[in-house]
């Protein structure tokens, strides 16, 4: 990072090696549009790259800094997006063309996969209303209350669901802190 | 627990935690939720729970492989933005050592936008855009070009001649390097990538590039010319099979002609 903010080209293109497949892949499961898709990583990154200086080490690693702003990017994408482009259906066999390549597997890699089935299992274990609405928040971009919207209930129930959702989460994932339900 | 904070509602403190995490509020519950928790520790601590199983969400999305066009668009940005930004240093320190000569800035609708040229001199031709029926004779003609800088030092804005109707596109070139800017374009089409040529001279063969493009949503993209702009008399751009072609198999939809 220390060159990132030099304004090194080729320390950038490093981060954008480590990370780009994530971020396109979290930007396409949010956009389910290709092109919208390239358009946030794009985004993202260039942002990231201006913005480089201002990455903190003590709020998370490279790679969480990098999806939490593609996400951030993709949220505000779909929010610009009219009602009846939110009805877009996904591009249908994307997935099998931009299927991540078998290749052979560094062990960072394989602790990836490892990662990313424990959270999509633990996504999985959770009640189909608690899950729904973080998919609904987290991958579609949509606010409570436009969730709550949705699904025909009040948003005090909706912000419960997530909390709950997501505490359960932390749970299955073998975090012990327990989640202060007094708040 | 502080009670004060904007976004206390019904639920009592906390209750924003879940929905901020995951990137769920309002914009103005968001900048309210900042401002609160500020101020209360109930709510840090449960946004440090929950957030860590938020940061932890986008890997349940399916893997998929970045597009190879997408990193050149991006490093080409990030090339540019490096060699402007380098620019800007060097024309810093030379404006530092005349001061008093004052400054011209390039229009403000060239690529180079809010880059400073100094110097003077600017000469411009164009030729209207073609209609795609032309596309395959595509005659090469230079459009306009702004030499917005003088002295030697500045860029130069070139207005290229683009066959595709509502598109445009203009070469920036700064200190021996050129860079592409399209608009309005469509898209290549299925199983097809912009590839950029540059020739040395107006009758030589096209040189292939390894600068291949896609273009937004919204037709634009931003390419960098591989390699030093000097001696390229022509940038030119064609739509080929994805991963581009030694030779260019269509005529070209984009001709900017340096010189």
């Amino acid at each position: 990072m220390q060159l990132v903010y030099r304004g090194q080209a080729l320390a950038f293109e490093v981060i954008y090696d480590r990370h780009s497949d994530a971020a396109f892949s979290l930007a396409f499961r949010m956009c389910a549009q290709r092109a919208l898709a390239e358009d946030v990583v794009q985004e993202a990154f260039l942002s990231l790259w201006r913005s480089g200086a201002r990455y903190d080490r003590s709020r998370g690693s490279v790679r969480t800094w990098v999806l939490g702003t593609v996400h951030n990017r993709a949220i505000d994408a779909l929010r610009r997006r009219t009602a009846r482009d939110r009805g877009l259906v996904a591009e249908e066999g994307i997935e099998e063309r931009l299927a991540a390549p078998e290749r052979e597997r560094t062990e960072i890699e394989f602790a990836r996969r490892d990662e990313a089935r424990e959270i999509r299992d633990a996504l999985d274990q959770l009640p189909g209303e608690q899950s729904r609405v973080i998919e609904l928040a987290y991958f579609g971009g949509l606010t409570h209350v436009e969730i709550a919207s949705m699904l025909d209930a009040p948003v005090g129930t909706i912000k419960g669901r997530m909390r709950l959702g997501l505490a359960k989460m932390r749970m299955t994932l073998g975090d012990p802190t327990e989640v202060c339900n007094e708040c | 627990m502080n009670a004060d904070g904007p976004h206390i509602d019904a639920e009592g403190c906390g209750g924003n935690a879940a929905p901020y995490v995951l990137g769920a509020l309002t914009d103005e519950e968001h900048e309210a939720f900042l401002v609160h928790i500020e101020s209360c520790a109930v709510c840090r601590e449960e946004v440090a729970a929950l957030q860590i199983v938020a940061q932890a969400l986008p890997v349940a999305a399916p893997q998929l492989s970045a597009p190879p066009e997408l990193k050149r668009r991006v490093m080409s940005s990030v090339r540019e933005d490096a060699h402007r930004r380098h620019a800007e240093r060097v024309a810093s320190s030379r404006t530092s050592s005349s001061e008093g000569e004052g400054e011209r800035r390039a229009p403000a609708w060239s690529a180079g936008g809010s880059r400073a040229s100094a110097g003077a001199g600017a000469w411009l031709r164009w030729r209207p855009n073609l209609a795609v029926g032309a596309l395959a004779a595509c005659v090469i003609a230079l459009a306009v070009v702004v030499l917005a800088s003088g002295g030697g030092g500045g860029t130069r804005v070139i207005r290229a001649q683009v066959t595709l109707p509502r598109a445009s596109a203009s070469l920036s070139v700064s200190d021996g390097q050129a860079q592409l800017n399209v608009a309005g374009m469509p898209q290549a089409g299925a199983g097809r990538v912009y590839e950029v040529w540059t020739k040395s001279s107006p009758s030589g063969q096209p040189r292939p590039t390894d600068a291949l493009f896609t273009v937004s949503a919204g037709g634009a993209a931003t390419v960098g010319v591989p390699g030093s702009a000097r001696g390229v008399r022509e940038v030119l751009v064609t739509s080929e099979p994805l991963g581009g072609s030694r030779v260019p198999t269509r005529a070209p939809v984009i001709v900017a002609r340096v010189s």
